[in-house]
């Protein structure tokens, strides 16, 4: 009796997995078609005339930054080759102790002024503000520690202009990427609150001088997985969420924000660990409880490179907290959980998200338990267990050489050995890798309250990249 | 007579080919650099007669490499080049002592015939 | 069951095995022509440039190279380093071995979106007014991108028929295209002053975003033509957008006359348009604002004091009024007026003047309100 019961529930766990990559797939296809015409307009459709024209919106360029002392001077140098007619960058110093302001201050000969600040949004305390007069438009404030929420915050009282990018002091941003995010926003104005870009693991590419020079596939196998892992989310599922009107996720390394709409829900929550997705999520109830219409939009040509974990050890933290995130953004939104008044959002993409991000954990830890189980007690007929088996990996595995499929519009990692490195992951990483991560995501729902508010990266600076560990 | 040396510092590969060609075919040795800090190593050697600077580069903008050679004494004429058409990248340029400022576009006998003039004086 | 179980796993197994092989296919085709066309281009890049640094250059141009992409887009990245009579020494390159007619036959064809597009920014680029024909016509094709092309095509060649079509487009355009469609009107110069100006009077009161495009649109042309109609229609308007965009427009166009009908706009409930109001009385630098622009430093708003604070280091006698703010018993417009003469050179100014040791009262005032001493 016992034993019939597992075997269904082993049955039903292996269904379950099935319909999860099913899922993908779909969205894997509907991205293809979102992609293709993207590749087209990318590669023929000219945007420079952004660079000189009045109906560009101008942006500020929000960058947190917390004991980078290492990379902070390179990483404002990066940023001030972006492509943008009217720019300001605006650094937020989260009680940095490394003495990243010192060095701002004197690499860039800044001086200590005072502007009118807005306290829009509630901050830590702001202990100075510091402009620089040179090339680049550049603001500097320095505030008490509060927290990557707090910081951008902060960054977001200070901005002079209606549209904040937010990144990362760490990134390498692709010239272009800002007018592609832009052009979404000069399609539709009034409705677009919030644009996300392509976000790639930077590890093991070539760089010079702040500058991607060539993009390759890292040695470590940990790297590896991530690239994999990067590729089926932003190459293979975002363009369908966004194509869909139903995009949960503006990722923290790469989004613009409209100010007057992030203001309007109060900006970022503060010490919150997944602070990128909870403003998504709050930003389509905002509008969508009041019947305004917006999109929040992702666009696949605005590329920026970012460091991804190189160990076991900060992969571990990283998810752990990532997981964390979800978990508060899943009691947050219970409510929006298939509720038709969200669209797509509500019916679709936001639950798929809950059952098959949130719960994909433990689902999958109960199937090894009782899968086994069952078969001991002969209730599992082990050829139908084999074939559902069989199944889910050869779609997941699909899956991947989709992404992989879909990528190559991009032209990176062309090389001969790298497409071969790429293909083994695919096929290897249902061999351990991927139940490491489901370990680590369980861990995150047991105790540890203790909260870090910045990241897990050590921080190594930009240039030190290129020939990092 | 010995040729006269020029250094042309451009990100533009296009940039770079057609003022090599151009100049060469007129008679001068070229070299060529694509980023900041090697413009600044190339120049800091003061083996050029002319240099033709790019004001948005990887590295260091244009400016700043003309900043730091002023710093280290390098007193080779600067042509700068920008696409950026705002008025401050012109005053700045020469407040910093570049010696001519042409904006891309631009024509290609005229940069010609102002290296020549530049050259002669 | 177990059949149907086996049949998928089978359907996907090959799948998987198609996808790996084409994956491998793909990336080595890629790789082999990406270097390849890589190699020619550069190899073009050289000979283009030679026939453009000497007219009398007498490389030859094969027909092979005619038709190949590597060498269009050689052209095509040359064309936009160079201005005057070398464009046309491209085009004469071009047309002489019928780069240009290969060009408009695939853009006429039902190609792939990539070849038309393709064919399309050569047209904008190099084309000459034989090929204004074919972009007129392509204004209206089925896809944004190569109708945005046309545009830009037709306006570097300054071909003035195209305007009207041009803006009659405006009212069913994307937002996207016409903001392309706006850059493109500059092209034409003044020639596209009354076109707009017609456009925007019969319909910024039934529509919004087409009039706002047009109005900034005439802000980028700077033809001060369009100033008396400009401000008939800040008069009329009821649509916000229309306002602010016109207020700006005139602002941009910096004529006195629209001075009145700007002070008017001061007293609008709407903070974006008195925002845009101070900033544009600003860039007119009308010295009998001062008053009205010193109490826009006390407005309700953050934007409009901020703004107003910009506004006042642009008018003459502007810079006393904002020391006179310095001193005030308002924190924001205070720091807004500091912000404003830092930015106007006062700051630095007064720092040399205490090092020099020979401060004015007020040097003192601003910089030590910058370094956080208040009264």
């Amino acid at each position: 009796m016992i034993g019939d019961l597992l075997g269904i529930v082993g049955e039903g766990i292996l269904i379950y997995f099935i319909l999860m990559q099913l899922y993908l797939a779909y969205l894997a296809a509907r991205s293809a078609a979102v992609l293709r015409r993207s590749h087209h307009l990318g590669r023929f459709g000219r945007i420079t005339e952004m660079l000189s024209s009045r109906t560009s919106p101008p942006v500020s360029i929000v960058i947190p930054a917390y004991n980078e002392v290492a990379g902070i001077v390179d990483s404002v140098r990066s940023m001030s080759l972006v492509r943008y007619p009217r720019l300001e960058l605006v650094i937020v110093n989260d009680g940095s102790t490394d003495g990243t302001l010192e060095t701002l201050v004197a690499a860039l000969s800044l001086e200590r002024v005072t502007i009118p600040y807005r306290g829009d949004i509630p901050t830590a305390e702001i202990r100075g503000i510091y402009r620089g007069r040179g090339a680049t438009d550049l603001t500097v404030i320095d505030k008490a520690n509060g927290g990557r929420g707090d910081a951008l915050n902060a960054g977001l009282n200070a901005a002079r202009y209606p549209y904040a990018l937010c990144t990362d002091a760490d990134v390498i941003l692709d010239p272009e990427c800002l007018m592609r995010a832009m052009q979404r926003v000069v399609e539709d104005r009034e409705r677009t609150v919030a644009v996300g870009g392509n976000v790639r693991p930077l590890n093991g590419c070539r760089l010079e001088l702040g500058h991607l020079v060539d993009a390759e596939v890292p040695k470590g196998i940990i790297e590896r997985m991530q690239v994999l892992e990067y590729l089926r989310t932003f190459v293979a599922s975002r363009p369908a969420w966004s194509d869909m009107n139903a995009h949960p996720l503006v990722s923290g390394a790469f989004g613009v924000w409209k100010r007057s709409a992030a203001l309007a829900v109060g900006g970022f929550t503060r010490g919150h660990m997944g602070e990128d997705m909870d403003l998504t999520m709050r930003l389509h109830r905002y509008h969508a409880d009041r019947g305004i219409p917006y999109r929040i939009v992702y666009e696949p040509s605005a590329v920026i490179w970012t460091e991804v974990p190189s160990t076991r050890r900060v992969l571990r933290r990283q998810r752990i907290r990532w997981h964390r995130g979800l978990m508060s953004a899943v009691r947050d939104f219970m409510p929006m959980t298939f509720n038709p008044r969200y669209g797509t959002l509500g019916l679709v993409t936001w639950p798929a998200m809950v059952l098959f991000e949130y719960l994909a954990p433990m689902i999958e830890a109960a199937g090894w338990l009782i899968i086994p189980l069952a078969l001991a007690l002969g209730t599992l007929n082990s050829s139908s267990l084999l074939w559902l088996a069989a199944i889910a990996f050869g779609v997941g595995l699909a899956n991947s050489l989709i992404s992989l499929m879909l990528d190559e519009s991009y032209g990176y990692f062309n090389s001969p050995a790298d497409a071969s490195r790429l293909l083994t992951m695919a096929l290897i990483e249902n061999l351990g890798l991927r139940q490491m991560t489901v370990v680590w995501r369980i861990r995150a729902l047991f105790g540890g309250r203790t909260v870090r508010a910045w990241g897990d990266m050590e921080r190594r600076g930009v240039a030190g990249l290129a020939t990092g560990p | 007579m010995e040729k006269k040396r020029i250094l042309v510092a451009d990100d533009s590969e296009t940039i770079t080919t057609l003022l090599t060609t151009a100049l060469e075919s007129g008679g001068y040795l070229v070299t060529t650099a694509t980023d900041g800090y090697e413009t600044y190593e190339l120049g800091k050697t003061g083996v050029f007669d002319l240099v033709i600077l790019d004001q948005l580069m990887p590295g260091l903008l244009g400016l700043e490499v003309i900043d730091r050679w002023q710093a280290e004494g390098v007193t080779t004429p600067v042509i700068v080049l920008s696409g950026v058409d705002d008025d401050r990248t012109v005053v700045d340029s020469f407040d910093r002592g570049a010696v001519d400022f042409v904006r891309k576009p631009f024509r290609v006998p005229e940069l010609l015939a102002r290296v020549r003039h530049r050259l002669s004086v | 069951m177990t059949e149907v179980a086996q049949l998928a796993t089978l359907i996907i197994f090959a799948a998987n095995a198609l996808l790996v092989a084409g994956l491998i296919a793909l990336k080595t085709t890629h790789r082999i022509r990406g270097r390849q066309q890589a190699k020619r281009k550069r190899r073009y890049m050289g000979l283009v440039s030679r026939h453009i640094a000497y007219p009398n250059c007498t490389d030859p141009i094969t027909p092979a190279m005619a038709t190949d992409p590597a060498f269009l887009d050689a052209v095509i990245d040359v064309r936009n380093a160079v201005v005057g009579p070398e464009v046309e020494t491209l085009r004469g390159i071009v047309d002489r071995h019928g780069v240009m007619a290969h060009q408009i036959r695939r853009l006429r064809s039902s190609f792939p979106l990539g070849r038309r597009l393709r064919a399309a920014v050569a047209l904008a680029e190099l084309g000459d007014e034989t090929a204004a024909g074919v972009l007129i016509h392509h204004l209206s094709d089925r896809e944004p991108e190569i109708r945005i092309q046309a545009a830009k095509g037709l306006g570097r060649m300054g071909w003035t028929p195209a305007i009207d079509v041009i803006v009659g487009r405006f009212a069913t355009e994307t937002p996207w295209v016409r903001a392309r469609f706006a850059d493109t009107l500059l092209g034409f110069g003044s020639a596209a002053t009354w076109p707009l100006l017609a456009y925007i009077t019969v319909n910024h009161r039934f529509e919004r975003e087409g009039p706002v495009a047009a109005i900034r649109a005439l802000a980028a042309l700077g033809d001060d033509q369009a100033t008396q109609t400009l401000i008939e229609v800040l008069h009329e308007a009821t649509d916000p957008e229309v306002k602010i965009a016109t207020v700006e427009t005139l602002g941009a166009l910096g004529s006195p006359r629209a001075v009145p009908v700007l002070r008017n706009q001061i007293r609008s409930p709407d903070w974006r348009i008195r925002a845009k109001t101070v900033t544009a009385l600003g860039e007119i630098g009308d010295v009998g604002s001062l008053d009205l622009l010193a109490r826009a430093l006390t407005d309700s708003d953050w934007w409009v004091r901020r703004n107003a604070a910009a506004a006042l280091a642009k008018v003459g006698g502007g810079v006393d009024r904002l020391y006179e703010a310095l001193i005030g018993k308002d924190r924001f417009a205070a720091d807004a007026a500091a912000e404003s003469l830092a930015d106007a050179g006062e700051l630095a100014a007064a720092r040399r003047r205490i090092g020099e040791g020979r401060p004015r009262e007020r040097d003192m005032t601003l910089v030590g309100h910058m370094s956080g001493d208040r009264p």
